[in-house]
């Protein structure tokens, strides 16, 4: 059973009297375990899609399946839950909490889930180890390099033990040596614990290492 | 949905990151929250300290003085200062009247007695046997006036008198002369002090009593100021008053007298007491709507500060409600770390005009509570738009905020 199947999405949006589709008919699966790396054109509509993947946004046609179920007509609540419950997002620029620490920040998705605060913080402190951040659980955003809060990043996107990591260009703000760092953290954890991971990125070198590329052209999706 | 503590929790870090401007809107909350409960608690020691002064006395005492209410306008009104009650009128009463227990008629000067050549500015009354025991006077020296004491030159001075006398260098003034209109009264007694308020008239502690027929030597009539009496238990008050009013009339026709009963003023005075209440609460309302209006402000400004914030806490899977509760928490302890440190100035300044107006300090539970209610209500009421507003933010705008 694939984890995403996507049949002629399609977005428009309206702004005053113009349209723009952005998505034209998207069609995509991705299996489990997959490491899928999107490109393309800026502005061609890349973080829609990820968005609707993501259950941020939803399409304005076609179909989504997600581990089999199909995810239309979900409502505001459910759409929150499926975010907590199966997706880690990370992002370009990071979006960690600036007022709370590594730590807090890593715990957050499982603060919106109920888990108690031990057992939080052990989830936290184990995935914090695995992206190399043990030693600075206790340092708040601004005091980390770029390089470390992506690190931090990923750890939050992975305490919550998603089905789906959804990268936006998550090395789209750091330098190469640094983004080779990151991308091999993600790389290492589709290898190891075949983490399903979707990833947005210009970079060709970072969309060579990933084993499936798709292409972002004119509102389709394209394999490359 | 995220646990109720873990809100609490949340909130208070973003509080700690609290700037000037919150400060600044706590302002109001803390001087409303300050005056309500400042005000209320000064209304509810007033309150116990009247009605505890009317219960020392007992709630059955009455006065009767002449009547000011119905004037008649122009020369009437003239003549009317005229009609005072006399002392056969006074001394009568008992006779006719058997339910009164106890009266007690007695004159009021103001005058400046001398001692040693010292002016001294007191109240002079006259007072017979049964003002002590109306008034429950305690003496600390000496003897009371006597019915005995006829025309005789003798005084009691109330407390304050012979503190004031004993400032001047008179050492014990009992056996000492007080000069008062030409004539020697010598001292035969000291007053404990006496509660003010309630029916005790004011004069007690400051000034000297002498025998009422001595008073009248200084008077171009036998006239009295005011009659104190206590009444036989389970009298309806209704028809002694206007029995009164009889009686009087048929010594000055068009003579019409007061009475007031301890009981009928403590109603007042609760009355009063609420009006006062409710009239300050209001004036303490008005700082708590800027107050509020103000919180109101910092959170929708904290909500769009916090755009980016709201956005990655939905993408983590939080639900609208949460985003609501933790905007409506943090603006409820906002209010109420205002309404706490208004609590403790509100009570503080309760606290200083007790000590000043010596009322017995009192702070009810009750006003605690509706404190601590009311501010987390405004926390409530005017956080719960932008709590909102920012629940209902559209996640991928939000995050998108820079
Ligand atoms: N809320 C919106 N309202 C109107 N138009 C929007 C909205 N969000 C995105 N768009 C438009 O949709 C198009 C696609 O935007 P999107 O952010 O998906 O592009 P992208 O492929 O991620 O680009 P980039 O590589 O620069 O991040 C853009 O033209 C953008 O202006
Ligand atoms: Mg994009």
């Amino acid at each position: 059973m694939a984890l995403i199947e996507l049949r002629g999405i399609t977005k428009t949006y309206y702004i005053g009297d113009m349209s723009v589709d952005v998505l034209r008919g998207v069609d995509l699966t991705v299996e489990p375990g997959e490491l899928l790396a999107i490109m393309g054109e800026s502005g061609g509509g890349k973080s829609t899609l990820m968005n609707i993947i993501g259950f941020l946004d939803s399409p304005s046609g076609g179909g989504y399946q997600f581990e089999g179920q199909d995810a239309g007509h979900l409502d505001d609540n459910e759409l929150a839950h499926i975010r907590n419950q199966k997706i880690g997002f990370i992002f370009q620029q990071f979006n960690l909490l600036p007022r709370l620490n590594a730590l807090e920040n890593v715990m957050l998705p499982l603060v919106y889930r109920g888990v108690p605060p031990q057992q939080r913080e052990k989830v936290a402190k184990q995935m914090l180890k695995r992206v190399g951040m043990a030693d600075r659980m206790a340092h708040r955003p601004p005091e980390l390099s770029g390089g470390q809060q992506q690190r931090v990043a990923i750890a939050r996107a992975l305490s919550g033990n998603p089905s789906l990591i959804l990268a936006d260009e998550p090395t789209g703000a750091l330098d190469s040596q640094v983004s080779q760092e990151i991308l091999d953290i993600f790389l290492e954890l589709n290898r190891e614990n075949e983490i399903t991971t979707v990833m947005v990125t210009h970079d060709p070198k970072v969309g060579k290492q990933c084993r499936r590329t798709v292409r972002m052209t004119d509102g389709h999706l394209l394999e490359v | 949905m995220m646990p109720f503590k873990e809100i609490v929790r949340e909130a208070l870090k973003s509080q700690a990151a609290a700037k000037q401007r919150t400060l600044l809107a706590l302002i109001g909350i803390v001087i409303g929250i300050g005056s309500v409960i400042a005000l209320v608690t000064v209304g509810e020691m007033v309150q116990l300290t009247s009605e505890q002064q009317f219960r020392q006395m007992g709630t059955n005492i009455i006065t009767i003085q002449r009547g000011w209410g119905d004037s008649q306008g122009g020369g009437g009104n003239q003549d009317r200062q005229d009609q005072m009650i006399t002392w056969e009128e006074a001394k009568g009463l008992a006779k006719k009247f058997p339910k009164l227990e106890a009266v007690a008629a007695y004159t009021s000067t103001w005058g400046q007695p001398l001692f040693a050549d010292k002016s001294l500015d007191m109240p002079v009354l006259g007072v017979t046997r049964s003002f002590a025991e109306l008034n429950k006077l305690t003496l600390t020296k000496g003897r009371f006036i006597s019915d005995l004491d006829g025309y005789s030159f003798f005084g009691v001075l109330g407390a304050g008198a012979a503190a004031k006398l004993a400032k001047m260098g008179a050492g014990d003034p009992l056996g000492k002369t007080v000069f008062f209109k030409g004539r020697g009264f010598k001292i035969v007694g000291v007053l404990a002090r006496a509660e003010e308020g309630g029916m005790r008239p004011f004069e007690i502690n400051p000034g000297m009593m002498i025998p009422i027929h001595t008073s009248f030597l200084f008077k171009k009539e036998r006239v009295i100021n005011e009659i104190m009496a206590r009444l036989a238990p389970g009298m309806d008050r209704q028809r002694l008053t206007s029995g009164l009013n009889k009686y009087f009339k048929m010594y000055q026709p068009d003579m019409s007298i007061q009475v007031r009963s301890a009981e009928q003023l403590i109603n007042e005075m609760a009355k009063q007491s609420r009006l006062f209440t409710l009239l300050l609460g209001a004036i303490g309302s008005i700082s708590l709507l800027v107050g509020g209006i103000g919180v109101m402000n910092v959170m929708l400004v904290a909500v769009s500060e916090r755009r980016k914030e709201i956005g990655v806490r939905r993408a983590l899977g939080a639900m609208q409600s949460d985003i609501r509760a933790q905007f409506l928490v943090e603006s409820v302890i906002l209010c109420l770390a205002g309404g706490l440190i208004g609590i403790a100035l509100g009570v503080g300044a309760a606290y200083v005009l007790a000590k000043v107006n010596g009322w017995i300090f009192f702070v009810s539970g009750m006003g605690l509570a509706l404190g601590v209610g009311v501010s987390s209500a405004i926390g409530v009421f005017f956080g719960y738009f932008p709590a909102r507003q920012a629940s209902r933010l559209n996640p991928i705008l939000a995050l998108r905020d820079e």
